[in-house]
C-alpha cells in the first residue's frame, strides 16, 4: 500500500463529522481550563509539554474518526492510546500514576492486539484495507468468519470503551491524569470505541444475526449496572467519577445494541430511532461527564484532595463551582430538563417500543433491561446525591476544605461553557435528533428521509399514534414556573427574621464536623442490598481501659475488587508462573544456547521438503 | 581423485571428534585445512580460474600454516592441562558424527543431484562438516573449543560453495578470509584474558555469571 499514491484516505460522512463535533465540542472547553489548571502545579516546561500533548492527543483522535483505511486507523488508534498514556503518567512523582499508566497501556494493548487480528481477517476477504473494498467484501464472508470478526472487535473496542470485566484500567486511569485530560479522556476518547463498534460492525460487517445484539445489549446492562454500583461504594471524586463512565458507555451501548437488533429484525424506523438514542446519550455523556471531571479538578486544585470524606461546605467558599457541578450532576443523573433525561427517556422509548414489537425471548430481554435502565439511572441519582452533599454541603471537614478558594477565570468558563450544553441540549432536543437522524442513517445505510421523530419544533414522539412524547422544552418551562412560584410563596410566609441557633444535638454538646453524615455512611443500604456481589467485610479495633470504658473504636469497611480478585489475579498469576517455567530453557549455559541454534538448523534441513 | 580427497576430508573432521586434547584437535585441522587446499587446487587446474589458485594459497598460508600454529601458541601460553574437557565421550561422539553424516547425506539426496556424482558427495561431506562443528562447539567444555569449532564451520561452508557452485565470487573470497583470520585473533585474546581472569577457559562455569 502507497499512502502517498493520490487516493483520499479520509472520509468526512455524516458519522465521522458528529464525533469530531463531540470531540471538539469537549476538547475546546478542556484546553481553555487547562491555562488555570496548570498554573502553579507544574514547571513551565511541563506545561508546555502538556499542550504538545493535548495537541496531539486531540489530533489523533481526529483522525481515528476521519480516516477510511483500516490500516491508517490502526496507526491513529495507536497514536491515541501512546499520548493518552504519557498524559496519564503525566504526574510522574506520583507512584500511583506510574502504577495506573502500567495498567493502562497493557489493557489498551491487548484490545489493539484483538484489533489487529480482527483487520487481517477482514484483509484476507477484501484484499484491502479501504473501508469501502471491506464493506464489499463483507458480505462474502462465511457465517463462520463474520462471527469471529464481531468477537475480536468487540472485545478490542470493548477493552477501550470499558466495557464489564474491560473496565478494569478505567478507574485507575481516568482519575490520574490531569483533570482536564480526564474529562477528554472520560468524555470522548472512550467514545471513539463507540465509533469503532459503529462504523465497524453496523456500518462495514451489517448486522445479520440476533445474538450479536443480545450480547451487546447483555454487556451493556451489567456495565450500566456495576459501574453505578462500584461508583456508589467510591469515595475518591474522580474514581467515582470514572465508574460512571463505566456505566453511561453501558447506557450508550444499550442504544447501539437495540439499533443492531432492530437492523437484524429488518426494522428500520426502530434502528435508526435507537441508534439515535444511542448517539444523543454519547453527546450528552461527554458533555457533562467532561463538566463534572473539570469540576472534580476544580476542587482537586482548590484542596489538594479528592478524597470526598474529607471535603465538605465547599458551596459556601466556591459557589460558582458547585453550581456548575449541580448542573452536571443533575444531568447525569437523567433530570428534566437536562440533556440526561431526554436522552435516557429517548433510550427506554425504543426499550418499549422493540419490547411491543417482539414476542417471545426477545421480548423479556428488553424488559428486563429496560427494568434494569431504570434502576441504573436510580442509583446514579442516589450517588450523585452522595457526591454532591458530602462534597459541598455541611461543615468542612478538613483544614484542606476550610482553605479552599474560588477557582480561576479560564477554569470557570471552561465549566461555565458546558454547563450552558447541558441545559441547550436538554432545551433544544428536537433539532438535535432531527440532525442526529442523518447521522444514524448514514450509520445503518437507512433512507431517513421518511421518517419523523418529533410532532413540531417543541416535542419528540417516536411514536404518534400512541401519543408518547416529551417535549423537555415545555417541561423545562413548567418546571421553572413551578419553582418560581414555589420560590414567590416562601418569601412571601416565611419568618420575617431569620433566626440563628444551633442544630439539636440530641443532648450532646460540642458537635463538630466528625459528627457529620458521611459519604460511607451514606452507601451503607447500597452495601448491604448488593452485598452479594460487592461482597464487604469490616475490620474493627476496641481498645478498651475496663471493660466498661472503651477508650477507642477503629471501624474500617471494605467491598471484595470481585473483577480484580476472581479474573485478572488469577490470569496474572498464571502469566508469571508461566514466565518463570519459560525461565528454566535460559540457564545461562552457551553451549545449551549453541544447542538450540544446532537443532534448530537440523530440524530445519529434516523437515525442509515438508514446507 | 577429488573424492578420495572428500573422504580424507571426512576422516579428518572425525579425527577431531575423537580428538581429547588440544594439539590432536589443531593437528587434524591443519589436515582437514590441507585437504581443502588440495581440493581448490583441483578445481584450479580442472577451471583454470586464476583467482582459484590464488585462494588456495590463501588457503595454505592461513588456514593449514599461521592460524594453527597461532592456536598453538595460544595453547602453550596459556599452560592449563590440555584436556578438552569432553560432555560427551570419544566413542558416543563419533556414533553422533556418523549420525550427523548420515542426517547430511539424506538431506543431500533431496537436493536434485545425480546420483553417485561429485557434487552430491560434496555436499554430504561439507554439511557433515559443519554440523561436526557445531557439534565441536555445543560438546566441548574449553572456550578453545568454540574457536576451532567456528573455522571447522567455515571450512565446511567453503567446501560447499566451493566445490559445488564453483566457489565464491573473489572478493568475497577474500573478505571472508580476513574475517576468519582476524576473527581467530580475537577470539583468541579472548581466551587469553578469560584464562588469566578466572584461571581457567572452562565456558561450562561462565553460566556462574548470569543475573
Amino acid at each position: 500500500m502507497n499512502i502517498f499514491d493520490g487516493q483520499s484516505y479520509f472520509s468526512f460522512d455524516a458519522l465521522s463529522l458528529f464525533f469530531l463535533f463531540v470531540i471538539f465540542v469537549i476538547s475546546l472547553p478542556s484546553a481553555v481550563y487547562s491555562f488555570g489548571y496548570l498554573k502553579g502545579e507544574y514547571s513551565s516546561a511541563k506545561i508546555k509539554l502538556s499542550w504538545v500533548l493535548l495537541a496531539l492527543f486531540i489530533l489523533s483522535m481526529a483522525l481515528v474518526v476521519t480516516v477510511s483505511d483500516a490500516l491508517i486507523f490502526l496507526v491513529a488508534w495507536e497514536i491515541m492510546s501512546l499520548v493518552s498514556y504519557f498524559l496519564v503518567v503525566f504526574d510522574t512523582t506520583q507512584e500511583k500514576s506510574v502504577q495506573a499508566g502500567t495498567i493502562y497501556i497493557v489493557m489498551t494493548h491487548i484490545g489493539t492486539a484483538f484489533l489487529i487480528a480482527g483487520f487481517l481477517l477482514m484483509h484476507k476477504y477484501a484484499h484491502g484495507f479501504g473501508f469501502a473494498a471491506i464493506k464489499n467484501a463483507s458480505a462474502l464472508m462465511p457465517a463462520a468468519v463474520r462471527n469471529i470478526t464481531f468477537l475480536l472487535l468487540l472485545i478490542g473496542f470493548g477493552t477501550k470503551a470499558g466495557i464489564v470485566p474491560l473496565h478494569i484500567w478505567l478507574p485507575y486511569a481516568h482519575p490520574q491524569a490531569p483533570s482536564h485530560i480526564s474529562s477528554i479522556m472520560s468524555g470522548v476518547m472512550i467514545k471513539t470505541a463507540i465509533y469503532g463498534i459503529i462504523r465497524f460492525v453496523i456500518y462495514i460487517l451489517g448486522v445479520d444475526s440476533f445474538w450479536w445484539a443480545a450480547l451487546i445489549l447483555i454487556l451493556a446492562v451489567i456495565s450500566c449496572l456495576v459501574g453505578v454500583i462500584y461508583a456508589l461504594m467510591e469515595h475518591d471524586l474522580k474514581r467515582l467519577l470514572a465508574y460512571h463512565s463505566v456505566e453511561n458507555i453501558g447506557i450508550i451501548l444499550l442504544g447501539v445494541g437495540l439499533a443492531m437488533l432492530f437492523l437484524a429484525a429488518q426494522m428500520p424506523f426502530l434502528a435508526v430511532f435507537s441508534l439515535i438514542a444511542g448517539l444523543y446519550h454519547l453527546v450528552n455523556h461527554a458533555i457533562f461527564k467532561g463538566l463534572l471531571f473539570l469540576c472534580a479538578g476544580s476542587v482537586y486544585k482548590a484542596t489538594h484532595t479528592r478524597d470526598i470524606e474529607k471535603l465538605g461546605g465547599l458551596i459556601k467558599k466556591m459557589p460558582q463551582t458547585s453550581v456548575y457541578f449541580l448542573f452536571g450532576a443533575m444531568a447525569i443523573s437523567a433530570l428534566p430538563p437536562l440533556n440526561g433525561f431526554v436522552s435516557e427517556w429517548l433510550t427506554l422509548q425504543a426499550f418499549f417500543l422493540g419490547a411491543f414489537s417482539f414476542s417471545g425471548g426477545a421480548k423479556l430481554l428488553l424488559g428486563i433491561c429496560a427494568a434494569m435502565l431504570a434502576l441504573t439511572s436510580g442509583l446514579a441519582a442516589a450517588c450523585f446525591v452522595k457526591a454532591f452533599g458530602i462534597t459541598f454541603l455541611a461543615q468542612p471537614r478538613s483544614r484542606h476544605a476550610e482553605e479552599a478558594k474560588e477557582v480561576p477565570l479560564s477554569m470557570k468558563a471552561g465549566m461555565f461553557f458546558l454547563s450552558a450544553l447541558t441545559v441547550i441540549f436538554g432545551l433544544a432536543s428536537v433539532p438535535i435528533v432531527k440532525l442526529l437522524s442523518k447521522v444514524s442513517g448514514a450509520a445503518t445505510g437507512i433512507s431517513v428521509s421518511g421518517m419523523r421523530f418529533s410532532l413540531n419544533n417543541f416535542i419528540l414522539s417516536p411514536q404518534i399514534a400512541k401519543s408518547n412524547c416529551l417535549s423537555a422544552f415545555w417541561l423545562g418551562a413548567i418546571l421553572i414556573a413551578l419553582g418560581t412560584t414555589g420560590f414567590i410563596v416562601y418569601y412571601s410566609l416565611r419568618r420575617k427574621r431569620p433566626v440563628i441557633y444551633q442544630t439539636w444535638d440530641c443532648g450532646y454538646y460540642k458537635i463538630n464536623a466528625r459528627n457529620e453524615y458521611t459519604a460511607t455512611a451514606f452507601s451503607k443500604p447500597f452495601r448491604i442490598a448488593f452485598s452479594f456481589f460487592l461482597l464487604p467485610y469490616r475490620k474493627t479495633q476496641k481498645i478498651r481501659e475496663s471493660f466498661y470504658h472503651v477508650k477507642s473504636f477503629a471501624y474500617e469497611t471494605h467491598t471484595t475488587p470481585v473483577f480484580k480478585k476472581y479474573i485478572y489475579d488469577p490470569v496474572l498469576a498464571l502469566v508469571f508462573k508461566s514466565a518463570k517455567s519459560m525461565r528454566r530453557i535460559q540457564p545461562g549455559s552457551i553451549h545449551l544456547y549453541l544447542a538450540y541454534i544446532f537443532a534448530t538448523v537440523l530440524l530445519l534441513i529434516i523437515f525442509m521438503h515438508k514446507f | 581423485m577429488q573424492t578420495l580427497i572428500l573422504f580424507l576430508i571426512l576422516v579428518s573432521t572425525y579425527l577431531m571428534v575423537i580428538a581429547k586434547r588440544m594439539p590432536a584437535l589443531i593437528r587434524s585441522f591443519r589436515y582437514q585445512s590441507f585437504f581443502l587446499f588440495w581440493i581448490t587446487l583441483g578445481a584450479a587446474f580442472a577451471g583454470g580460474h586464476a583467482e582459484l589458485y590464488f585462494v588456495s594459497a590463501l588457503i595454505l598460508t592461513l588456514k593449514v600454516f599461521l592460524i594453527p600454529s597461532f592456536l598453538n601458541r595460544l595453547a602453550g601460553k596459556i599452560k592449563v592441562d590440555e584436556n578438552l574437557g569432553l560432555f560427551i565421550n570419544a566413542q558416543l561422539s563419533l556414533i553422533f558424527a556418523l549420525a550427523l553424516t548420515y542426517c547430511s547425506w539424506v538431506f543431500s539426496q533431496t537436493l536434485n543431484f545425480t546420483p553417485g556424482s561429485f557434487q552430491g558427495t560434496a555436499v554430504t561431506v561439507s554439511f557433515s562438516v559443519i554440523f561436526i562443528g557445531a557439534f565441536l562447539m555445543i560438546f566441548r567444555m574449553k572456550a578453545f573449543t568454540q574457536v576451532l569449532g567456528l573455522l571447522v564451520m567455515e571450512n565446511g561452508i567453503f567446501l560447499f560453495a566451493s566445490s559445488v557452485y564453483g566457489g565464491m565470487p573473489f572478493f568475497v573470497e577474500i573478505v571472508v578470509f580476513f574475517d576468519v583470520f582476524t576473527s581467530v585473533i580475537i577470539m583468541g585474546l579472548f581466551v587469553y584474558r578469560i584464562n588469566k581472569l578466572f584461571t581457567h577457559i572452562d565456558v561450562n562455569k561462565l553460566s556462574r555469571l548470569k543475573g
